[in-house]
């Protein structure tokens, strides 16, 4: 029997899960809504996650669970998101120090050591504006799926400038700038640009030590991408598959507290 | 785990607060019956001078940390947003302002007078200045100087503070009739002076590993201090509580088992989640020092009664320069020895949350010790973003169980 262990990262707008194996290789991944029922988001992840492989659940012998439904899963250990995705990134960039993780409900900035210790951190404010349901309460009022918000940020020539930075009050400036009659992807680069500049303030406390590293799930959006490197001025190191690494650092920190279990 | 689950993790004085709270509200009613003048201070008024003169002095402030406690605040908000007060202002003085508006049937009395001293507080003298318009009560406002040097509140402050509680004297004198009786102000400057001491005993043995009691308990046990300064019954409350507190110490009782971070907590509590101390409890991290504890607490002489009511009106901690603010802290960090600092930034309170970045900063050069900020209201439930708090929390802890 080969050991297995999960890490799942239960989000406010998607339920990641991550299967490594004994050589810590990410060996299977799903990512699904997150609903209203996070136990259920979690078993729908992880029969995705199993489906594409040969293995048995009964494999797994440890799971961590983190993200805001962290609580609400049948685990065996829990972390929070901090911890989980210094994890992920150590294994995957040793070199990054600084780390920006961008998810539904939270945006974050991370410092961490050499050792992947977190040294410092500090996370949005309780609002919305600068994380990702920001960008999805837009795109539904623009009529466009979130998919495309990367797209048409590209078209952009003249992105317009969002001045507010409450969710609410930016709605009704995107409705305004577009019943003025601008181009729907300068109003998609203004908006990206508006959340990048949230970010850049709130991490500008813990500094911007390289390598920086972005994570979570807006990172797949490479307008945003390219709005935050412009704002920070630098090139970040981008996974490819950003919004695993939380979930990834979940299983990383699940195979050690078996391994520490063991001991005992 | 089990030892744990059956043994409380409050001091048996605290168990006594809510009792006592009630009491002094039931007494409060009693005097308004008996024709006593009622007045509202905010806190940090001259209590003392107030107790001598037999005027009975309740605390808004305070009343809106308990309807929040109790869970029957949002009543009071309601009618003050709906009279048009906005949810961006202090919540105390919505609370306030809403009970006065919604005719002031519940457990504190309508005012007779109303006095503030503008020395912790911006908001303090609109919101008093406010309540005299809704009510059309008599108002003393008495101005406090910010404090920068001890030199400027012996040299030049301090006399001018003196003199505004000798118009208040005459005020009242006139106003309702009374005698101003140095011998009972004399008695009540010792009686509060003797609860302060024995409060500041009791906050001293917290340096004990493990801490003797916690968050939970300071929260509630500066009631006394706040409205009952220079009354028995405070100073027989401390008298029980750094009693009992010796006792555990002796026993080497601490508020959990095992405790394995000692931290600081700056700012206000959050009156209606007490459930956040314990949710740090249950991962071994103690309250053991906070500056709100200790505010107020404040050394009298009697020999020097109206001089000493001054400088205790000037020297709150919210009135005195950031350094003097900065220094202390310093100084507890070592002394208390704490692992992390835990900062609430309170919407309703700027004064307090302003200067925390730049305090969290230095405490960080100093001490390399982590320090954790979130956001939320002090009385507003609605402001409390569970959820989030408890994961920056969690991370916080992490980050504390690696060093």
């Amino acid at each position: 029997m080969n050991s297995m262990y999960t890490g799942v990262d239960a989000g406010a707008s998607a339920t990641k899960v991550v299967i490594i194996d004994e050589a810590e290789n990410i060996i299977s991944y799903a990512i699904v809504p997150s609903g209203v029922n996070f136990k259920a988001s979690f078993e729908n992840a992880l029969k995705n996650a199993l489906g594409k492989l040969n293995i048995d659940i009964k494999d797994i012998v440890y799971t961590v669970s983190t993200g805001y439904g962290r609580e609400l899963i049948d685990a065996n250990a829990v972390f929070s998101e901090i911890t989980c995705i210094s994890r992920g990134i150590r294994k995957l960039y040793p070199s990054v120090r600084t780390i920006i993780d961008v998810g539904g409900q939270d945006s974050k900035a991370i410092r961490v050591d050499e050792n992947g210790r977190v040294l410092d951190f500090v996370m949005n404010d309780k609002c919305a504006a600068g994380t990702g349901r920001f960008l999805e309460v837009m795109a539904n009022l623009l009529g466009k799926p979130i998919g495309e918000l990367s797209t048409l940020h590209f078209k952009s020539s003249n992105p317009v400038k969002i001045s507010s930075t409450c969710t609410v009050f930016a709605e009704s400036e995107v409705v305004s700038y577009i019943s003025r009659g601008c181009k729907i992807e300068d109003v998609i680069a203004g908006l990206h640009n508006a959340i990048a500049e949230r970010i850049f303030a709130m991490a500008s406390r813990i500094g911007f030590e390289k390598e920086v590293a972005f994570t979570g799930g807006v990172a797949k959006n490479l307008g945003f991408v390219e709005a935050l490197s412009k704002r920070i001025g630098l090139t970040p190191i981008l996974p490819k598959e950003p919004q695993i690494i939380c979930a990834l650092g979940a299983a990383l920190l699940a195979k050690k507290q078996f391994k520490e279990h063991l001991r005992v | 785990m089990s030892g744990e689950k059956s043994r409380s993790r409050v001091l048996q004085a605290t168990k006594k607060i809510g009792e006592l709270i009630l009491e002094y509200f039931a007494k409060a009613s009693e005097a308004k019956a008996q024709g006593k003048p009622i007045a509202w201070v905010t806190v940090f008024t001259p209590v003392e001078l107030l107790r001598s003169l037999d005027i009975y002095p309740v605390a808004p402030e305070h009343f809106g940390a308990m309807c929040s406690a109790r869970n029957f605040i949002l009543e009071y908000f309601k009618e003050a947003e709906r009279k048009g007060y906005s949810q961006n202002l202090c919540s105390y003085s919505r609370c306030g302002l809403g009970y006065a508006l919604s005719g002031m049937t519940g457990l504190m009395p309508p005012p007779d007078i109303l006095i503030t001293f503008r020395n912790s507080c911006n908001v303090y003298v609109k919101w008093w200045q406010s309540l005299h318009m809704h009510l059309g009560t008599p108002l003393f406002v008495g101005e406090a100087p910010y404090v920068l040097t001890q030199e400027d509140l012996d040299n030049y402050v301090l006399d001018y503070v003196v003199k505004q509680l000798m118009r208040l004297i005459e005020l009242a004198e006139e106003k309702f009739k009374l005698k101003f009786d140095e011998e009972r102000l004399i008695e009540a400057v010792k009686l509060s002076d003797k609860a302060s001491e024995l409060w500041l005993e009791a906050l001293k043995l917290r340096k004990y590993k493990p801490c003797p009691f916690g968050g939970r308990d300071s929260a509630s046990d500066i009631f006394p201090l706040v409205v009952m300064q220079g009354t028995k019954e405070a100073v027989v409350f401390y008298e029980e509580l750094l009693r009992e507190v010796k006792e555990k110490v002796g026993k080497g009782e601490g508020v959990i088992e095992n405790e394995k971070y000692r931290l600081l907590f700056d700012g206000i509590w959050l009156w209606y989640a007490f459930d956040m101390i314990r949710y740090f409890e249950d991962k071994g991290a103690v309250f053991v020092y906070e500056p709100y504890s200790e505010a107020w607490a404040y050394r009298l002489d009697p020999s020097k009664p109206l001089e000493s009511i001054a400088r205790k009106i000037l020297s709150m901690g919210l009135n005195v320069d950031i350094d003097l603010r900065i220094e202390r802290f310093l100084k507890n960090i070592k002394e208390f020895d704490i692992d992390g600092a835990v900062l609430f930034s309170n919407r309703s309170c700027k004064s307090w949350s302003a200067p925390q970045l730049v305090t969290a900063e230095v405490i960080g050069s100093e001490f390399n010790i982590p320090y954790l900020i979130f956001e939320a209201d002090m009385a507003d439930p609605r402001q409390y973003a569970e959820a989030q708090i408890k994961n920056r929390i969690d991370a916080f802890l992490e980050v504390l169980r690696e060093r």
